[in-house]
């Protein structure tokens, strides 16, 4: 699909508010000269606290967009509350009526309901059939706009245009770049424990619009994303030896990446796409090797008498953080991606696996054991300041949003019950169950798609 | 004759002599001479430290001439509650000996610092708490009172061992009478008398201390301002901030001019943190503060600091 857009100015503001926002920027031009002497200085602190925002439905500016003026605003609400970072305030709640989304709205109003941000939107067809949403988020007490952009694209991806513009406006309330355009891959597991049927599914990263990849007909494993390209590479355990495959998402398109001596674990893309790393088992070890998809090359990276998987590059790609029990029990080292000494970074009690670097570079995520709970977990990259966002049992297989901020794993609560998929943020706060269709597991996150 | 001396001991005793002669001049005492350090002349930089002792600007200032109200005799009044009154103080016959305090007040003594006089009719049980010694005893009235009554009822019917009491009991505080106890007369004084007529109490002393009330009505601000703040959860390893806002408020705790921030954001979060503390400033306005600080909260610039409340 293709979106175009183009950002939106902001309506002229008369009275009252033009004066404030005036001074406002004025106090902004003038921030760093004017120093004032002999005031007194107050701290004040507080707690983080989710922005309270309006988001009233979308102006249908032809009649037959109503409908997807109301989704689209749901979709909306929901991504931004899931965030945990804003909290949605009801539309029954709402006083003014928005209709015309070219005028400044009645601020009064607003800051009456306790809305600190509103958001106003419009979803118009136009005469090729394609869909123009517009949008605007404003700053109810300053009276400002924010941000302001409209879009085209086919009426099918309205869905995707509400992703977008959750986007923006995440970006501009919180600074951080947001995460909602994007998708999730994972094993989709159907029927009884013992005929558990396991398919690779893809879906919106808010559950929505599931397709499935594979038929079922074969074991399918560790799904990761490209994280430059909207490709997908999996283990597939056909009738012999487990093995490595690349899946298209756009084009369906499906090939072995190549035929190992023995088993082959884990494999991950390289941050440009280019490669693919991964660990080959070797007698009763396993090594980590890393291939170059164009040559179909393979280097070794590691060669010593433990197992060594679980590789996950650095979002800049100089780095590689994997899984070994060189040590005795498994742990999280840090090498060089083209090999050589490698650090151990973990030192908790229990054993630490699948190391993820978050796509932000500040972070690994991990898996874990001990005390007979499977607990979530980050650590910086050189091992310190590890918390444990989740613990319990049976929580395992963390990967990144595309931002970085939140994880997704899977809890397997066991006995006759299956698997599913939860978020959580990286301070450990806002757990939710990501809603799927079945059972599910092994959630790899997208980068995002625009 | 010939003494045999013992060259050793000759040796030895020379070899000690030096000894002890070399330690006692070289750990003989010596003045430690200090020297002499030039002075440094040191700025206050801090404004605030020189505001404490500034005192409140809304104090009156020092009143250079005595309280009088009066021309006359320069005469002391110890307490400056009550109305102005000519009246000699009333003495009854049971008033106990006036308190030699007020005879032996000598004549010269200058007038006290010049006290707050403000609306003593408010207050006037104080006065009445503390009976002035020229008024008239508020036992002996009651003692008069009680002779015109009849004698209290006894509690119980008969009981002669307490009868012979009675009398003894007459002075005794009777917490049921107290009523009787209290003196119905507004309070009264004499008037203050000096050389030159000057009515004007003074309100402190222009030197007085007055702290900085920041911390007050600071916290007190802080707890409203917190009300609306929602800081934003972004970079959560950002090292700790704040970022300073310039609020001008009136009278009334309304804004008077849109805050105005004072720190340049470095990056898109430190934008967005600034944003919310603007953001909360303006929502939670009018602000409750108290209207003695004024001067002190009408101009002052908040820190809007990443770490959490504490």
């Amino acid at each position: 699909m293709s979106v175009e857009h183009e950002p939106i100015h902001a309506p002229s503001l008369i009275g009252r508010r033009k004066v404030l926002s005036g001074l406002a920027s004025s106090g902004l031009i003038l921030s760093g000269v004017h120093r004032a002497f002999g005031q007194a200085r107050v701290t004040v602190t507080g707690e983080v606290a989710p922005t309270p925002i309006a988001i009233p439905n979308f102006v249908a500016g032809t009649p037959g967009d109503a409908e997807v003026g109301v989704g689209v605003a749901q979709v909306i609400t929901n991504n931004l509350k899931r965030s945990g970072l804003f909290a949605p305030i009801d539309q029954a709640a709402f006083i003014e009526r928005i209709t015309n989304i070219d005028a400044a709205p009645q601020f009064q109003s607003w800051k009456q309901i306790g809305a600190q941000a509103l958001v106003m939107g419009r979803m118009t067809r136009q005469s090729d059939g394609r869909l123009k949403a517009e949008f605007r988020l404003w700053d109810v007490n300053a009276g400002q706009q924010l941000a302001g952009q409209q879009y085209f694209t086919s009426p099918e991806y309205w869905r995707r245009i509400a992703h977008i513009i959750s986007d923006q406006i995440y970006e501009r309330m919180t600074g951080e770049k947001g995460y909602f355009d994007s998708r999730v891959v994972f094993i989709d597991e159907t029927g009884s424990k013992e005929r558990r049927v396991k398919r690779l599914a893809l879906m919106d990263q808010d559950g929505a619009n599931v397709r499935y990849l594979t038929k079922g007909s074969d074991l399918v494993l560790t799904p990761r994303f490209s994280p430059s390209t909207q490709e997908i590479t999996y283990m597939e355990f056909g009738q012999g030896d487990p093995r490595v495959y690349l899946f298209n998402i756009e084009t369906g398109q499906r090939e072995i990446v190549g035929n190992f001596p023995g088993m082959s674990f884990s494999p991950r893309f390289s941050p440009d796409g280019q490669r693919i790393i991964m660990s080959l088992q070797q007698g009763g070890n396993s090594n980590l090797f890393v291939m170059d998809l164009r040559s179909k090359s393979m280097t070794r990276l590691t060669d010593t008498p433990a197992i060594d998987t679980s590789p996950s590059y650095s979002p800049d790609g100089s780095r590689i953080c994997f899984e070994s029990d060189r040590g005795g029990k498994p742990q999280i080292y840090v090498m060089a991606a083209t090999g050589g000494g490698a650090q151990r970074i973990s030192f908790g009690e229990g054993s630490y696996s699948t190391p993820v670097w978050s796509p932000r570079g500040d972070y690994i995520a991990f898996t874990k054991q001990g005390g007979g709970q499977f607990a979530i977990g980050i650590m910086k990259t050189d091992g310190s300041g590890e918390r444990i966002l989740t613990a319990g049992y049976h929580n395992e297989g963390p990967t990144f949003s595309p931002n970085g901020r939140v994880v997704m794993f899977f809890r397997e609560p066991g006995g006759s019950a299956g698997p599913s998929l939860f978020t959580v943020d990286i301070t450990g706060r806002n757990e939710l169950r990501v809603p799927t269709p079945g059972f599910a597991s092994d959630p790899a996150w997208s980068p995002l798609l625009s | 004759m010939s003494i045999k001396v013992d060259k050793t001991l000759v040796a030895s005793v020379a070899l000690h002599v030096l000894v002890l002669g070399w330690v006692m001049l070289s750990f003989s005492t010596k003045a430690l001479e200090m020297p002499p350090e030039d002075s440094v002349a040191v700025d206050i930089v801090d404004d605030q430290p020189a505001k404490a002792m500034a005192g409140m600007k809304t104090g009156k200032k020092e009143n250079p001439k005595p309280l009088v109200e009066k021309v006359a005799e320069a005469k002391p009044v110890d307490d400056l509650v009550g109305k102005i009154t000519e009246k000699a103080p009333v003495v009854t016959d049971t008033a106990p000996v006036p308190q030699p305090k007020v005879e032996e007040k000598p004549v010269e003594k200058k007038p006290d610092p010049p006290k707050v006089v403000e609306k003593p009719k408010e207050e006037p049980k104080q006065v009445e708490t503390k009976p002035d010694p020229p008024k008239v005893d508020p036992i002996g009235e009651t003692i008069k009172k009680e002779e015109k009554k009849p004698p209290p009822k006894p509690v119980q019917a008969a009981k002669p061992p307490e009868a012979p009491k009675q009398r003894i009991v007459e002075r005794h505080f009777d917490q049921n009478q107290i009523a009787a106890l209290l003196d119905k007369r507004d309070p009264s004084r004499q008037a203050v008398t000096g050389d030159t007529l000057n009515s004007n109490a003074a309100l402190g002393t222009a030197k007085g201390a007055a702290a900085s009330n920041a911390a007050t009505w600071g916290a007190m601000f802080m707890r409203q301002v917190r009300n609306c703040w929602k800081k934003p959860a972004g970079a959560i390893d950002a090292k700790d901030f704040f970022m300073e806002v310039e609020i001008k408020l009136r009278r009334d705790g309304t804004l008077e001019a849109a805050p105005a921030p004072l720190t340049s954001p470095r990056d898109s979060y430190q934008r967005v943190f600034l944003e919310s503390a603007v953001r909360a400033t303006i929502e939670c306005a009018p602000y409750r503060l108290p209207p003695a600080f004024f001067e002190e909260w009408k101009d002052f610039i908040p820190q809007f600091s990443t770490k959490d409340a504490g």
